[in-house]
């Protein structure tokens, strides 16, 4: 009790005269139970910048070679702030890599191929949660085996059977099993969706069937609506893993003109080997600057990525809430 | 017409067919198809693309891989000793930081964005481009003396510091390749009734003990899930040497049968991981039992 007096006393002479930090300080290690809850707490936030600097350097490293100078890229004394942006190494790349061209291609396949999966594994996902029907352990035992096996494994005949349909040098043959729950990690995308239900109550849509709501109408009006999170999550991965992948569309279609915009990231690489002649014509650059180097080449990568970083910024609160609310189990 | 009376046993069943009719289709079409054809064909011998005729040839095929490639084992070797090495390092990182971003820290917003960055650049040729300008041995370098002062490095011996670097580097990398997991953690994180920890903190248990009688089992079918998506995500990664290889003999050098063969041992090596790893989590996943307990 007289201690606890004591304390405040000091507290507020400290307060008077007007030093709120020490203040602070004093109370903080006056209270021993919360010291080591807040060394831990400290200890957490540095563990977690330190990661957090790791994850982030990667990105850094592209932004800032990107406006490098042909001069900086060389000098090992520039490590971090290049004294001068040169904006132009994002012209040059965009030219190189013809970006207006293939960045239609990407579009073209992810936005169909995601579609595909929205719909198909919503559909699917919430059959193998809610029904009991005979073959449902095998058909999702195969599901889980068709995204262990690696697309390699049944590559060749897949392509047969493409060109038996006459779909090479077209994007069917990416975007069409999207839309039957197959395609790039769709079964990963059954999966959530099928434990997203799996969590979910059935109370709602029992009252809806009790209603007279037919069992399509069901799943169209009351399951497909709840589902956001699952949705959001689902989205946001099909995105990315499509606009990424090249493997597929570059055996699929493989002609110049349909390679999408990774793929596209080689032949600039290429380039940086051994610019082709007249691309710089117009541009009147500074000597030994119309380069095609590794400021141009992060340039180029910068763009690719560009547009997957800009759907995740806007997304991402939605996004992180998704991940929140995918766990409905325990309300 | 004469309208089809079912039972609701008989309705549910229909009805359930009719959601997964999708897959059935696409199941057969763009997987079970290809993979006879594939298993086919590693057996065999092509002899003419259209129709599939391919003729009997025993395992010639796989021997080619184990005794006439010089190429094969060792590169097999060398990508199973990675993925040993990756897959519990990554799930264990991915845990750890799904639980700290878990925690109520400030600008949590921000902090979950950052770590899903390397997913955003990291599943395509964006990434292989970026390693080949040695980004990642860029991030912890104890060489450049930075970190530490020279001095003392010239102590350690080259030797250190390089064993010292390459661990780093491949701790990086492990980092860059757990965004996904992260994520799958940290919606199984959310998924933990809030009233768990209430009552257990109640009862006088510590965080440590709460962590592996509470928040472990409560995971272990994320877990579940996260390992096996880790072990496939790393034998199916750009940067594994096998897959390119693998391609190249089909599409460049046209042996079909070959790549089929050398596909399939990839996979069935594959899947008996993932075997093994399920049996061994099967032991200690009480999802359903933690479960019955909440309700009751």
């Amino acid at each position: 009790m007289k201690e606890g007096m004591v304390s405040t006393e000091k507290k507020r002479i400290l307060q008077e005269i007007n030093i709120p930090l020490l203040a602070k300080v004093h109370e903080w290690f006056k209270t021993p139970k919360r010291v080591s809850e807040k060394i831990v707490r400290m200890g957490m936030y540095v563990l977690i910048i330190d990661l957090a600097f790791v994850f982030i350097f990667p990105f850094l490293f592209m932004l800032v070679t990107s406006l490098k100078t042909n001069t900086e890229l060389y000098d090992i004394t520039v490590n971090w702030v290049p004294k001068t942006l040169k904006f132009e190494n994002y012209i040059i790349a965009f030219r190189a890599l013809d970006y207006a061209i293939y960045s239609k291609n990407s579009l073209m396949i992810t936005i169909m191929a995601t579609i595909g999966h929205l719909l198909s594994c919503s559909f699917i996902g919430y059959g193998l949660a809610r029904y009991q029907f005979p073959g449902k352990k095998i058909l999702i035992f195969v599901v889980i085996i068709a995204m262990i096996v690696p697309v390699q494994t049944i590559i060749v005949p897949l392509y047969i059977v493409f060109a038996n349909l006459k779909w090479l040098n077209t994007y069917l043959p990416v975007i069409v099993p999207t839309f039957f729950g197959y395609g790039l990690k769709g079964s990963l995308f059954l999966l959530v969706f099928r434990q997203f239900y799996l969590g979910l109550p059935k109370e709602l849509e029992n009252a809806a069937k009790i209603d007279g709501c037919g069992f399509i109408m069901t799943y169209w009006r009351i399951a497909l609506p709840i589902a956001r999170s699952a949705f959001l999550v689902t989205l946001l991965l099909s995105l990315v893993w499509h606009w990424n992948d090249f493997y597929e569309p570059a055996i699929y279609a493989s002609k110049p003109s349909q390679i999408t915009l990774p793929a596209r990231l080689n032949e600039l690489v290429a380039m940086v080997n051994r610019p082709p002649e007249g691309l710089f014509d117009e541009m009147a650059l500074a000597d030994g600057e119309s380069t095609v180097n590794n400021a141009v080449l992060m340039a180029g990568i910068c763009m690719v990525v560009m547009p997957v970083i800009a759907v995740f910024a806007t997304l991402q609160k939605k996004f992180m809430q998704g991940i929140e609310r995918t766990g409905l189990t325990g309300e | 017409m004469k309208k089809i009376k079912l039972n609701m046993k008989g309705k549910h069943i229909l009805e359930g067919y009719v959601f997964v009719l999708p897959l059935i289709i696409g199941t057969s079409a763009f997987f079970l198809f290809p993979l006879y054809i594939s298993i086919k064909l590693s057996f065999g011998h092509l002899i003419k693309m259209a129709g599939f005729q391919i003729e009997w040839s025993g395992v010639q095929n796989y021997l080619r891989a184990f005794i006439i490639d010089a190429n094969f084992v060792p590169m097999f070797l060398k990508v199973v000793n990675q993925v040993f090495t990756r897959v519990p390092l990554i799930i264990i990182f991915s845990l750890l930081l799904a639980i700290l971003l878990n925690k109520d820290i400030k600008c949590r917003g921000f902090f979950r964005t950052v770590f899903f960055i390397p997913f955003l650049l990291g599943t395509g040729e964006v990434m292989k481009q970026l390693l080949g300008q040695d980004v990642d041995k860029q991030v912890v370098s104890l060489a450049d003396g930075t970190l530490i002062p020279r001095e003392f490095l010239i102590y350690l011996g080259s030797n250190v510091v390089n064993a010292i670097d390459s661990f780093f580097g491949v701790i990086v990398l492990v980092l860059w390749n757990s965004s996904v997991q992260i994520l799958l953690f940290l919606s199984g994180l959310q998924s933990i009734p809030a009233p768990l920890y209430e009552s257990s903190k109640v009862d006088g248990a510590t965080g440590w003990e709460m962590f592996w009688k509470i928040t472990l089992p409560m995971i272990s079918p994320i877990m579940l899930l996260n390992i096996i998506y880790t072990i496939v995500d790393s034998f199916t990664d750009i940067t594994n040497p096998i897959l390119p290889y693998i391609q190249n003999h089909a599409f460049s050098r046209m042996m079909f049968e070959y790549a089929a063969a050398m596909g399939w041992i990839y996979f069935a090596f594959i899947i008996l991981l993932v075997l093994l790893v399920i049996g061994i989590m099967n032991r200690f996943t009480h999802m359903t039992e933690i479960k019955e307990r909440v309700k009751s």
